[in-house]
């Protein structure tokens, strides 16, 4: 087989969770205000994406599933560096709970063939993470998360990351195809270049899939397909604290000494 | 009734994973028993512990001790180290054979990497990160999670499908204590993978490189205020014997390692004392943080949100405030010397 990977990257458009607010009457949070971004971890997805394509050859693609508003983040990997973009849309599609949304990805991964699927280690909006190994799950792949760097073994098949796991890391081979979820921050974005941003703005269009294009049953996504609902959200209150201003590090000192917090 | 239906219908007892690396047990499987005890008493149903690994029956006997009535075991050199796929593979085939009605997993790197190999052919529910778990007459559990920056709790139920999975954070409940004289029945299952099948390999393991700050019975935190130098923070921690931890901010700007971050995107902490300097209080931060038992804040911004989140507050420059404080404190710490 050919040594050029196809890579496929899963982006996702959030809101700005820097500009969620809180409401300071009701103490609920204002996300309707926040405008929508891509996903911050996802950055760091699409910068591994593009560094394993310098490396191996070939050609990655950017994928979101969404509105048709989402297409922007699309842009905005295009910009990056991607080759492509597609975004995943379909009314059928509303309500997915993390089940049909990873098994929607999985399908829209193997359309385009793909070697290496990277993400996001999660996303700000429901920090969940489960959307990369349901990726995996669904089609049977291998999965590499927690991801901090890559390494391709492309005469191999292989490709090898370096993984947090609790209190160490460990280096793991996965065969291709494997799904990558990268972690938040362990590498350097790299800018979109002028011309490309140019290109991503004016001249680029990401092509459009549906449930149909994907073979994908509509009875097998969106809410019903959904096992989890949202029973119900409760304000939490938060944490009654002393609050209180003290002028030296000595006050400090006498005041941590009644907590017994120095013990 | 269609087969769906009599799955959720026939489903039964409450099974709790029990992490282990090597033999050593993750805390979290422990708190977990605990809250799993209390989940199958209430539907009166057994609580079955899940042991994968290998020589594990000390794993599995110590988990009845601690409130296990059962324990499943698969023990076989394939689970070691740890692997998504040989885990997962497991796992499912013992979900299949057993249909339980509920599977708690510890919220860890590990837990979530492997449960969507389980949820996902089993088409079951999973509720990530939960932080509070109940259950209704009914045996339907009621799984609580943060949603968005935290101050907003999300009950996630799934009613139509078996099992209902959660991954739990760590550090949330107590762990259950053991009882030498508890009894209870160990069953070593069929191993249904072999090292053939996997399709991934474990190279090397090192552990004890990286900072686990989700421990920490004090933390010194810096954020944006630091402004590349975070060496007040790296004294104070020095001086309380604490660990360093960072915003998002210090974190972005490469003045901190990314795991020690505290936040919404990194880790959620729990100490007796948090010292935040430098860190303005963005609502992602507080996430992260907001369950400290002693909060300080110092900051020059007398308006910062960090205040209205600490227990105590000094307003002004961390680069004259900290060499202070630590001044302070030495001088303490040998007077106490002094009078022992």
């Amino acid at each position: 087989m050919s040594n050029d990977w196809t890579i496929v990257v899963g982006v996702k458009q959030v809101p700005d969770s820097d500009e969620v607010t809180i409401d300071p009457d009701t103490g609920r949070l204002d996300r309707a205000n926040a405008p929508a971004v891509l996903n911050t971890p996802d950055r760091n997805a699409l910068e591994a994406a593009l560094a394993l394509r310098d490396e191996v050859g070939g050609e990655v693609i950017a994928i979101s599933m969404g509105p048709p508003n989402a297409a922007e983040v699309l842009e905005e990997s295009v910009a990056m560096g991607c080759d492509d973009a597609a975004l995943i849309t379909d009314r059928a599609f509303a309500g997915s709970d993390t089940w049909p949304t990873s098994y929607t990805l999985a399908e829209a991964v193997k359309y385009f063939d793909a070697d290496v699927v990277v993400c996001g280690e999660e996303t700000t909006d429901s920090s969940t993470g489960q959307v990369p190994p349901g990726i995996a799950a669904h089609n049977g792949w291998a999965q590499l998360t927690y991801v901090e760097e890559l390494e391709p073994r492309p005469e191999e098949n292989q490709l090898i990351a370096v993984r947090d796991v609790e209190g160490g890391h460990e280096r793991v081979a996965a065969d291709l195809p494997v799904v990558v979820a990268f972690a938040f921050g362990e590498n350097e974005p790299r800018p979109a270049s002028l011309h490309r941003k140019i290109y991503a703005e004016n001249d680029f269009e990401p092509m459009e899939l549906t449930a149909e294009d994907l073979g994908i049953d509509e009875d097998d996504v969106g809410l019903d397909a959904s096992p989890t609902q949202v029973g119900g959200m409760d304000t939490v209150s938060p944490v009654d604290r002393k609050e209180q201003i003290v002028e030296t590090p000595e006050e400090l000192i006498e005041a941590l000494a009644e907590t017994e917090v120095f013990s | 009734m269609t087969e769906a239906e009599q799955q959720v219908a026939d489903a039964e007892d409450v099974w709790v994973f029990i992490e282990e690396h090597a033999g050593e047990v993750m805390n979290v499987s422990w708190e977990l028993l605990a809250e799993g005890r209390t989940l199958a008493d209430k539907i009166d149903e057994q609580l079955v512990a899940i042991v994968i690994g290998e020589d594990v029956d000390d794993v599995a006997e110590e988990a009845i001790q601690r409130g296990a009535d059962r324990a499943l075991v698969a023990d076989d050199p394939v689970f070691e180290p740890y692997r998504a796929d040989p885990y997962g593979t497991q796992f499912r085939h013992m979900v299949e054979e057993w249909n339980p009605s509920i599977v708690l997993i510890g919220g860890t790197h590990t837990g979530r990497d492997f449960a969507g190999r389980v949820a996902v052919p089993t088409w079951a529910g999973l509720t990530a990160d939960v932080t509070k778990l109940d259950v209704d007459e009914d045996g339907l559990l009621q799984a609580k999670r943060p949603a968005f920056g935290g101050n907003v709790l999300a009950t996630i139920v799934c009613e139509d499908h078996r099992p209902q999975m959660a991954t739990v954070r760590a550090g949330v409940f107590e762990a259950a204590e053991p009882d030498p004289d508890r009894e209870g029945e160990i069953e070593h299952v069929d191993v249904v993978v072999s090292e053939e099948e996997t399709i991934s390999e474990v190279i090397e393991r090192v552990i004890g490189d990286t900072a686990d700050i989700t421990d920490a019975d004090r933390i010194v935190a810096v954020g944006g205020g630091a402004e590349g130098d975070v060496s007040p923070a790296v004294e104070l921690a020095e001086a309380l014997d604490a660990e360093l931890a960072a915003s998002r901010k210090a974190v972005d700007e490469g003045w901190v390692e990314a795991s020690r971050q505290v936040g919404q995107t990194g880790k959620t902490v729990r100490p007796e004392l948090y010292v935040a300097l430098g860190i303005s209080g963005a609502i992602q931060h507080l996430e992260g943080m907001k369950d400290s038992r002693v909060v300080v804040a110092i900051n020059d911004d007398p308006n910062a949100a960090i205040f209205e989140h600490a227990d105590y507050g000094i307003v002004g420059d961390i680069f004259e405030i900290v060499p202070q404080l630590v001044e302070a404190i030495e001088a303490g710490a040998e007077l106490q010397e002094v009078a022992q």
